[in-house]
């Protein structure tokens, strides 16, 4: 049971354990909630019937029923609300611990809004359905069966005239979810074409402003919206048709309780008091029955929610060996990737970047390079091949002994929402503030940090709001020279966009480079004209590789991008 | 909670009669209801009081049909309601789609176009739910109470008395429940603390494995979310005592109401009237409960309402702001364009300040500046795309807005570096930018744009769909299809951006070659980023902190001690950088 319920709903083994309690609670709650009314019926039995008892017999029983009542709802409340909020606090933490574990390339492949989205909204629909569905639902499972097996047991022919309306109207119910998941796909489908019609619309006003395409445009958009408000109506009704007939033959059972009850009462089958014993059974289940529905509800939509954290839980984390690394050459062999199953990026690549030489890797855009470093950087796992740095495949090697020695410098830098100091720090958490500074000038940054308000000590705002492109990017490489890795993979920024920061970070770059292992992507063909090794990239494959002598005379495509760089560089309009 | 509808049912004129509609059948369907109530009340009148069981099948019936009856035309109810409620969803949709078409460019610049979606998204579907489903509940469970406490008056002053005080006692311990706001302030908070940590930390993730940093943002995020379980704790602790109590009273009221009957000979009897009595208590208390909590519900869902619809107004307010005005003037006396101070911000900081400068009709003119320099706004702001704060930008000697929208829609073209393709085929999305064009003029724009080699990518060339799987187009690609455009509009004055062959680097000379066509015989302004490509043009403008601080022609501007020089040797030596150079 306890398993069952942390498969079922997502929940930890402690939450799991909090929720058989609030169940056993609730379960307790629901069978007493059928006291008062036998209370009710030993007063019939005694004003109606005249089979007297003595007042402090009802006094005591009363009491105790209302005492034992109170004292069950208040533990059913302690173990219902009270531990869902410690059950949510520990379902965060949780997820959060097993997020910190998984693969980088999990992040690469998720959307941050939607494992956001996972650990606050999925959480507190989890959190409101403990409080409210779950333990409610599961005790009626139990106590349903037990308060239908008394009634039949009793009196079999008003037994089965409670019960049987009672359950062949749920599974209407059940039915009617079926009916409502099949036409309201088609609806859905509608939905997310309008949503796409509505997200062009706002993307290309400028467009449809500039070629006067407005008219035309609301007239489709409308047309469209007619078409869904019709959809939607017509998935609403054939929904709405079972529910309607379930209410029906639910409302039977009280209906035929009387009549089948009258004609046995006539008959001298059963007394006054047990036919009021079925009518008011008959009104206490569906009345259960209908607070049940909606938590039922509740859990329907719950589905999808703990199917996300599921999914985070279920993703294998990242196993590898802490290994000391020595040699810092890095080797790729028949390397193969793709980001869908159905088009490769890299169709087996294959190269060295010596220890201590910079390699570049050129190409049209689209042909891999991208990708290659991201594989380097195990922001995605590699397929097929092998990537080894001095010699270990960096599969086998834990994350932190291979970060430990690799410098990233990408295009997108990510900051927090603290100091400018601690945002350099991050690149060596033990570097005093004279380590972190020399490395804000090495990085080229020291100038602007001194002209914010607050220097070093400057908050950027999330995600470094306040600051620049450029300037973003001088804080990953002063932080890329603070840690100060014998790796560093390079993605140089897009060439030109403002050339005063362009050229201050060319000057850093090469301060950084020096006497490293790196490998660059260069936007601009002649700034690696005089690296080591260039390899040219092309398809997915690599086509050649050597000096920039060398490929001029081997390699067509890079012939081609050095003929084409030239044009543009002397092009005057 | 009316003013809410009120403010709805304006939006769905045409179905304002649904309204009336749902909310008499619902009420009628109380009725149905209540009648239900009232009939099994006699029907156990009779069998435990009057011992009288002849004509109780026909009291089955009665209740039976009441029911059926009452449920059959609320059915009927919420449908209608439905109808109203989608079509107000609808309606709300549509008018968040005239909005778009009229919304002033400043407003698509504040605003990201997934917020924007999703804003008209969630909320337009949030309005529906509360028309759809609550107005019914809401006519419901105003009307039952009242139902309930008569039906309980006609039973006996007794039950009466006994239901108007549990009723009173129920909204009460409900009020105590929501009381404290403070509560719910600093609940409000710790969950927002909570949301803006995940954020951070499920962002920052990657970049902390990666430093090999330790888990500090880590325990921001333990203790945001132990304050936020703390908070939630002490609001679901100060809810216990009301929420059990209500329960209790609910479950248990037989329980509690014998005693005092026993007890109290002389006033309850102790006979089948006082069970009677009881029965109908323990059975109309229940349904009182439950009702008084749907009235609980539904004040909290109109509530939600009215932040969704005062959203959705609040942007639709915003849409409407700012946006231009267009005049009657049909054709431009010639195509000098003049900035005569002007000022422009698009927030609360100015990006220009008192700019003015002169540029002659058939020349070129390249804007250069750093990122952020304002060199885009002045484009923008040639293209009539937002209304100046001061002064006034002019075209052959009149300001913009005097024009008529089609005049200076027809005799201005620009490119920008984001072009926005449609999702029809590539031919129809250049062809819309001239509808008199014929075949042959759409085909000679692609070849002129230099676009033959997409086509060439594709095996169904013009009439590939954009957007199909497959279709990859870099972003130099777009811009020479946006350039097509431009070239078959045939527009006496250029606006355009070179900026995007900086990330499409191999596509940069093809482009190149385009906006030199599309260049001919026009007035041009470009936006430089390829300082060496500019040298040519008749006029350059250096553009630093929203201001001009210069313009000429190269060979003036280099010969001088000028920013334009320094930009140019700056560009020389970061174009010259080697990677290696040590070596």
């Amino acid at each position: 049971m306890r398993k069952w319920l942390e498969k079922k709903f997502a929940l930890t083994p402690q939450g799991a354990k909090d929720t058989m309690k609030a169940i056993l609670a609730s379960f307790l709650v629901s069978l007493s909630a059928y006291a008062p009314a036998c209370l009710l019926l030993l007063v019939i039995d005694d004003f109606v019937m005249g089979n007297h008892r003595p007042s402090y017999f009802y006094v005591i029983l009363s009491a105790a029923t209302a005492l034992v009542i109170l004292v069950l709802m208040f533990i059913e409340y302690d173990s219902m609300y009270n531990t869902t909020y410690r059950e949510s606090a520990n379902l965060r933490m949780e997820i959060a611990n097993r997020l910190n574990r998984l693969p980088l390339s999990y992040f690469s492949k998720h959307d941050t809004s939607d494992v956001t989205q996972t650990i606050m909204s999925d959480v507190e629909a989890i959190e409101h359905a403990m409080s409210h569905s779950i333990s409610k639902f599961v005790a009626f499972l139990f106590s349903f069966p037990i308060i239908a097996i008394m009634l039949i047991g009793y009196n079999w022919k008003l037994g089965l005239t409670v019960i049987l309306p009672i359950l062949l109207g749920y599974s209407l119910v059940l039915l009617s979810k079926k009916v409502q998941i099949r036409t309201s796909k088609k609806y859905f489908l509608q939905l997310r074409k309008n949503s796409e019609s509505f997200q062009e619309a706002i993307e290309n006003a400028q467009e449809i402003r500039s070629f006067g395409l407005g008219r035309t445009l609301r007239r489709k958009l409308d047309a469209q919206m007619d078409e869904s408000e019709k959809l939607h109506l017509r998935s609403e009704i054939t929904s709405a048709v079972p529910l309607l007939s379930s209410n029906i033959v639910m409302q039977l059972s009280l209906a035929l309780v009387i009549l089948l009850g009258m004609n046995m009462l006539i008959k001298g089958e059963i007394s006054v008091l047990v036919l009021t014993a079925y009518i008011v059974a008959a009104l206490k289940v569906k009345e259960s029955v209908d607070s049940i529905s909606e938590n039922v509800a509740e859990l329907y939509h719950l589905d999808a929610r703990i199917r996300r954290i599921s999914d985070i839980r279920n993703n294998p984390v990242q196993e590898g060996r802490d290994e000391e690394i020595k040699d810092y050459s890095i080797s790729l062999r028949d390397v193969t990737f793709s980001y869908s199953s159905d088009s490769p990026v890299l169709k087996g690549v294959t190269f060295d970047a010596k220890q201590g030489q910079v390699t570049a890797l050129v190409g049209v855009s689209g042909c891999g390079k991208t990708s290659i470093l991201r594989l380097i950087s195990r922001l995605y796992d590699y397929d097929e091949g092998s990537i080894t740095v001095g010699g270990k495949d960096i599969k086998e090697i834990s994350t932190d002994s291979l970060f430990k020695n690799v410098s990233i410098v990408f295009q997108d830098v990510m900051l927090f929402n603290t100091s400018v100091m601690e945002n350099i720090r991050l690149g060596r958490r033990d570097a005093t503030d004279d380590e972190v500074i020399e490395a804000a000038r090495l990085g080229g940054c020291h100038d602007f940090i001194s002209r914010l308000p607050e220097g070093y000590n400057t908050k950027i705002g999330e995600n470094g709001a306040t600051l620049s492109g450029g300037e973003r990017q001088r804080i990953s490489i002063a932080r890329a020279f603070l840690k100060d890795a014998p790796v560093i993979i390079l993605d140089e920024i897009a060439a030109a966009l403002d050339v005063e920061n362009e050229k201050k970070i060319q000057d850093s770059l090469n301060r950084l480079m020096e006497g490293r292992t790196v490998i660059i992507i260069s936007h601009r063909l002649k700034s690696v004209e005089h690296v080591d090794s260039i390899v040219v990239i092309n398809d997915g494959r690599v086509e050649a590789s050597g000096s920039h002598r060398e490929l001029l005379k081997t390699s067509p495509t890079y012939g081609r991008l050095v003929e084409n760089a030239l044009l543009t560089e002397n092009f005057t309009y | 909670m009316f003013k809410v509808y009120r403010k709805l049912f304006a939006y769905v004129p045409e179905k304002r009669y649904m309204i009336f509609i749902s909310v008499f059948l619902s009420v009628v369907s109380t009725f149905a209801i209540a009648g239900a109530y009232y009939y099994l009340y006699l029907f156990f009148d009779r069998l435990l009081v009057r011992g009288d069981f002849a004509g109780s099948g026909f009291y089955a019936w009665v209740i039976f049909g009441l029911l059926i009856g009452g449920n059959f035309v609320y059915f009927i109810g919420v449908l209608s309601s439905h109808v109203l409620g989608f079509r107000l969803e609808t309606n709300l949709r549509k008018r968040g789609i005239d909005g778009l078409s009229k919304a002033s460019f400043r407003f698509f610049d504040l605003n990201s176009s997934g917020r924007i979606r999703k804003i008209i998204d969630d909320n337009a579907s949030q309005t529906h739910t509360i028309v759809a489903h609550l107005l019914p509940d809401i006519a419901n469970a105003l009307a039952k109470p009242f139902l309930l406490l008569i039906i309980s008056y006609m039973v006996s002053l007794r039950v009466g008395i006994c239901l108007t005080v549990l009723a009173v006692a129920a909204v009460l311990l409900y009020a105590a429940m929501s009381g404290d706001t403070r509560f719910m302030k600093y609940y409000q908070q710790a969950l927002e603390r909570l949301s803006s940590e995940t954020v951070e930390y499920v962002r920052g993730i990657q970049v902390v494995k990666i430093f090999n940093a330790d888990a500090k943002s880590f325990k921001a995020l333990y203790e945001a979310v132990r304050d936020y379980s703390k908070f939630a704790l002490k609001y679901s602790m100060s809810c216990k005592i009301p929420w059990v109590l209500i329960q209790w009273v609910m479950f248990s009221i037989v329980a509690i109401l014998v005693p005092f009957i026993v007890l109290l000979p002389g006033v309850f009897s102790r006979g089948p009237e006082a069970a009677l009595e009881l029965l109908m208590l323990m059975f109309l208390s229940g349904v009182m409960f439950s009702t008084i909590m749907k009235v609980m519900y539904v004040v909290m869902y109109s509530f939600n309402g009215a932040m969704a619809v005062d959203k959705l107004e609040e942007m639709y307010g915003h849409m409407g702001e700012d946006s231009l005005d267009h005049g009657t003037r049909e054709s431009f006396d010639s195509f000098d364009i003049e900035f005569d101070h002007v000022t422009f911000s698009y927030g609360e900081k100015p990006v220009l300040r008192d700019v003015s400068f002169t540029l002659k009709e058939n020349r070129s003119y390249a804007l250069v500046g750093s990122s952020g320099s304002g060199k885009s706004t002045i484009a923008k702001l040639m293209s009539g795309f937002y209304r100046v704060d001061e002064g006034a930008v002019k075209i052959g000697g009149h300001p913009l807005e005097e024009y008529s929208e089609r005049a200076v829609l027809e005799n201005i073209a620009f490119v920008f570096q984001d072009v926005k393709l449609f999702k029809s085929s590539i031919y129809e999305n250049v062809a819309m930018a001239n509808r008199t064009a014929g075949r042959e003029q759409v085909m000679e724009a692609f070849k002129k744009a230099g676009c033959d080699t997409i086509l060439d990518k594709f095996p169904e060339r013009e009439n590939t769909l954009i957007g199909s799987k497959g279709v990859y187009l870099s972003g130099g690609e777009k811009q020479r299809i946006g350039i097509a455009r431009a070239i078959l509009k045939d527009a006496r004055i250029v606006i355009m951006d070179e900026a995007s062959a900086a990330v499409d680097p191999e596509n940069e000379h093809e482009l190149q070659k385009a906006f030199a066509q599309l260049m001919k015989n026009k007035t041009v302004i470009m936006i430089a980023h390829r300082l060496t490509s500019v040298r040519s043009v008749d006029e350059i403008l250096v553009i630093e902190k929203g201001r001009v601080i210069e313009q000429g022609s190269d060979k003036e501007l280099m010969a001088k001690d000028s920013r334009y020089r320094f930009f140019q040797n700056l560009y020389a030596q970061a174009n010259d950088w080697r990677v290696n150079k040590y070596a």
